[in-house]
């Protein structure tokens, strides 16, 4: 059934394009249809080379989500966020030692340190010997759960962050359309998204300033359904 | 009146006395120069302009042509004047300045070589009731215009110096239907010298629109006299029905005689009243004009056939809609427009536009009148709504109306406008699904300059992942963690259930060898002191330990009688338990090699107690 619904929004998203003689059976597989580190990479680049710094942004802030030390994405992004006269947001040393792996991996490093510790307070309990091996196992163990902790620490504002897609969006003083604007973001800031109201977002920039925007100009860097 | 007479006589004795000085020169050449009097005046009221022209030549003379002023010729004189007994003739002409407007107007030069004069014309004073300054009650002068016919719906003052006319085109309006009305003021020329604030409505049954543009100025001969007519454009409208009075009026300031008429020598030369007011012969006074009443009928609005979306709007009326972009994405803000033209009642134009369309999200209209006419009577007003489509695809808005009611068919109306398509394509926002489509076509459009610095693209994975959110955070994911805390924070509960049991007897058991030790060691004490009494206490004391932990028991429940039921087979322990009841209660003396015999049973049975 999700396959189908997939395949259905694929073929609208192809005919709205208006180039369907360019859809390479090849590159419309199912399984292509999900989040890859290299289709997003592939996806910003193809908007980089349409002139939507904006869109490809986006594209790379996601795939560096799956794959945060791909050299060629932070390239790619620090090169994009120049040539639009972007600032890049600073990352601390704690974020590139906590995003050693991607999200998933990390996921199972935790549940591996968690049977770890849980192994060794377990054995704690059942004998008393090999005392050195349980400790280290447990400390093992620890430092695993810790490293998970940490990486959902250094990604939390990221998961909540977006990404200008139109050029000189409107911030508005309230979540109406014709709402009077407060200032103009450019396109492919990065804002951090603190609420959400009837197609509105309540964004905050780096300098503290908050307004609304347009669902239609700022888009969420983890999409929320 | 004196004063002024002064004045002028003074004015002139200058004028004398520099003529005299520059006689010299004057007889060279002639010599133009203008002035006016006075130079400071009151709109409403006129300036003497002479042109004076001293010589016998002829000099160019070119009547001045100022924005805001008119220029009236009214006498020539050509007379001969003798300065320092030389004789020049001179010739004056003068014009009479009226100005239209508030404000400081320079007048230039009527030669090349004169030098331009400045008049300031003051505005009118703020209010009909402002003070005014008023002369001595004169006698009502006879009226200017006695007998004959004047225009239709023009009604003089007694002095025939004002009218007031107001000109409605109807007789029969509606509650809340703007009717457009015309107020005249005719001023004969000369006799009103200020206009003490603007026209109104008398009674409270109607309301007059704004009078603040400038009224349509224009000049009309009434029986053979000068009128100047100032006309007001507005609109009245009623709140409640029934039949009323109507009528206009405004306060003025006019000039009446102080003199009779033959007693004026400039009357009778020019017959004009600028000279009358020139020369002092009037005196002004303030009075209320007003116009002719007129009966007005007020209907009601039907109740019958009413639509819903009435909102009061009285007049003829059409509207037209409109949607810009007619192409957007998803979320996108798309502006609807209605535009309602006509006349009428633009103030009660309303409209609520679309409400709860599927797909949409709208939001209240604004809108914005754009009057073709200074009443605000007809024009166009503008409502645009703000819309946003959820869905993609060709999205249709549905037609559009407004209801009004027409004063002339006497009936509700209601104006349709089309249904209006627009494309609405997916959001970019949301654009994983459309990456194999981009990138196809991104491979065959033009290429940006931002690419040039790119990175190559990487192999495309066969593998997807359904949510960018990282798995620990997705609750499908946390079962697993969760349950397998679950289980082992059971385990080890369970495990440290079943070891507490175990581990309370090796605590008795290390608390009783502590006490056990002690004991000995106070036997070893006891022994080399040789105090029996303590030796055998302590190794009472040192046996219980051993005993109590043994056989689960407290330590004070270990008694000679509980050790002979069961150690039976070992004579020593039971003796030792009996001599220490009696050297506590006896006091009897043991050897010393006794301590020692002693010491090494107990220490015996304690080896045994450890071993089992």
């Amino acid at each position: 059934m999700k396959n189908c619904a997939r395949w259905a929004a694929l073929a609208l998203s192809l005919a709205l394009m208006g180039s369907p003689m360019h859809a390479d059976p090849v590159q419309v597989e199912p399984a292509q249809v999900g989040y890859s580190a290299a289709g997003l990479y592939n996806l910003a680049n193809a908007y980089a080379r349409q002139g939507k710094p904006g869109m490809a942004v986006l594209n790379y802030e996601r795939a560096s989500l799956l794959s945060p030390n791909d050299p060629d994405i932070d390239a790619n992004v620090s090169y994009v966020r120049a040539s639009s006269h972007v600032p890049a947001p600073p990352r601390s040393t704690f974020d590139r030692v906590v995003r050693i792996a991607s999200p998933f991996a990390l996921s199972w490093i935790g549940v591996i340190g968690l049977v770890s510790v849980g192994v060794s307070a377990l054995a704690a309990q059942l004998s008393s010997r090999h005392r050195w091996m349980r400790r280290l196992g447990m400390l093992f163990g620890i430092a695993m759960i810790s490293l998970t902790v940490a990486n959902c620490i250094a990604l939390w504002p990221i998961l909540h962050e977006g990404v200008v897609i139109s050029a000189a969006t409107p911030v508005r003083v309230s979540p109406v359309p014709m709402g009077d604007s407060l200032f103009v973001l450019n396109e492919a800031d990065t804002v951090k998204i603190t609420a959400e109201h009837e197609g509105f977002w309540l964004v905050q920039t780096r300098a503290g300033r908050t307004g609304w925007v347009s669902h239609s100009n700022v888009a969420p860097v983890v999409p929320r359904k | 009146m004196s004063t002024r007479r002064t004045h002028v006589r003074l004015l002139m004795a200058i004028a004398g006395a520099a003529l005299v000085l520059a006689a010299p020169a004057i007889a060279d050449e002639p010599l133009v120069y203008a002035t006016i009097q006075p130079a400071q005046i009151t709109l409403g009221e006129s300036a003497r302009f002479t042109i004076t022209n001293l010589g016998d030549g002829t000099a160019p003379i070119t009547m001045p042509v100022v924005s805001g002023l008119q220029f009236e010729i009214v006498g020539r004189t050509r007379q001969i004047e003798i300065i320092n007994g030389t004789t020049l003739p001179s010739s004056s002409i003068v014009v009479r300045v009226t100005p239209q407007m508030a404000g400081i107007f320079t007048i230039p030069g009527v030669t090349p070589k004169s030098q331009p004069v400045v008049l300031q014309v003051n505005s009118l004073p703020g209010s009909a009731g402002a003070p005014r300054p008023s002369g001595p009650r004169a006698p009502n002068p006879p009226p200017i215009l006695a007998g004959g016919s004047i225009p239709k719906g023009v009604h003089l003052t007694d002095d025939g110096s004002a009218y007031v006319r107001l000109s409605v085109p109807k007789r029969e309006v509606y509650v809340g239907e703007s009717v457009p009305i015309d107020i005249e003021i005719g001023m004969r020329s000369g006799f009103v010298s200020s206009l003490n604030g603007l026209p109104k409505l008398t009674g409270d049954n109607f309301t007059l629109g704004s009078l603040a543009h400038q009224p349509e100025r224009s000049e009309r001969m009434i029986e053979g006299q000068s009128f100047v007519l100032l006309t007001w454009r507005s609109v009245l409208s009623v709140v409640k029905p029934g039949t009323f009075p109507l009528a206009a009026e405004v306060p003025l300031t006019v000039k009446i005689r102080t003199r009779p008429r033959r007693e004026s020598a400039l009357d009778d030369q020019f017959g004009d009243p600028f000279w009358q007011n020139f020369f002092g012969a009037s005196v002004p006074k303030d009075i209320n004009v007003e116009s002719p009443p007129q009966e007005v009928k007020v209907l009601e609005l039907p109740a019958e056939g009413r639509p819903a979306d009435f909102h009061g709007a009285v007049g003829i009326f059409a509207i037209e809609s409109d949607i810009s972009p007619v192409k957007a994405e998803v979320g996108d803000p798309l502006t609807l427009r209605m535009r309602v033209v006509g006349s009428g009642n633009f103030d009660r134009v309303d409209s609520s536009m679309l409400d709860h369309v599927e797909q949409w999200k709208t939001y209240p209209p604004k809108s914005t009148f754009n009057s073709n006419d200074p009443l605000g009577h007809k024009g166009e007003k503008v409502f645009e709504q703000p819309v946003i489509a959820s869905k993609p695809g060709v999205q249709t808005l549905p037609a559009l109306s407004f209801s009004y009611f027409d004063p002339n068919t006497k009936r509700y109306e209601t104006a349709h406008s089309p249904p209006l398509s627009v494309t609405i394509s997916p959001s970019l926002a949301d654009s994983t699904q459309m990456a194999p489509a981009l990138a196809a076509s991104a491979a065959s459009g033009p290429v940006d300059k931002l690419a040039e610095g790119l990175k190559a693209d990487h192999a495309a994975s066969q593998t997807g992942m359904s949510s960018l959110i990282p798995p620990y955070l997705q609750p499908r994911f946390l079962v697993l963690p969760s349950l397998l805390a679950l289980a082992f924070a059971g385990g080890w509960v369970g495990a440290r259930r079943r070891k507490i049991p175990a581990e309370r007897f090796a605590a008795r058991n290390r608390i009783a060898q502590r006490a056990t030790k002690r004991a000995l060691a106070q036997m070893e004490s006891a022994a080399r002191s040789g105090n029996p009494a303590q030796f055998f206490n302590s190794a009472r004391a040192a046996l219980q330990q051993s005993f109590a932990a043994r056989w689960q028991l407290a330590p004070d429940e270990v008694t000679t009688a509980e050790v002979q039921a069961r150690l039976s087979d070992d004579d020593d322990i039971q003796q030792v338990f009996a001599l220490a009841d009696e050297s506590k209660y006896s006091g009897r003396d043991l050897e010393s090699t006794d301590f020692a015999r002693w010491m090494h049973a107990v220490r015996q049975r304690l080896i045994v107690e450890q071993a089992q």
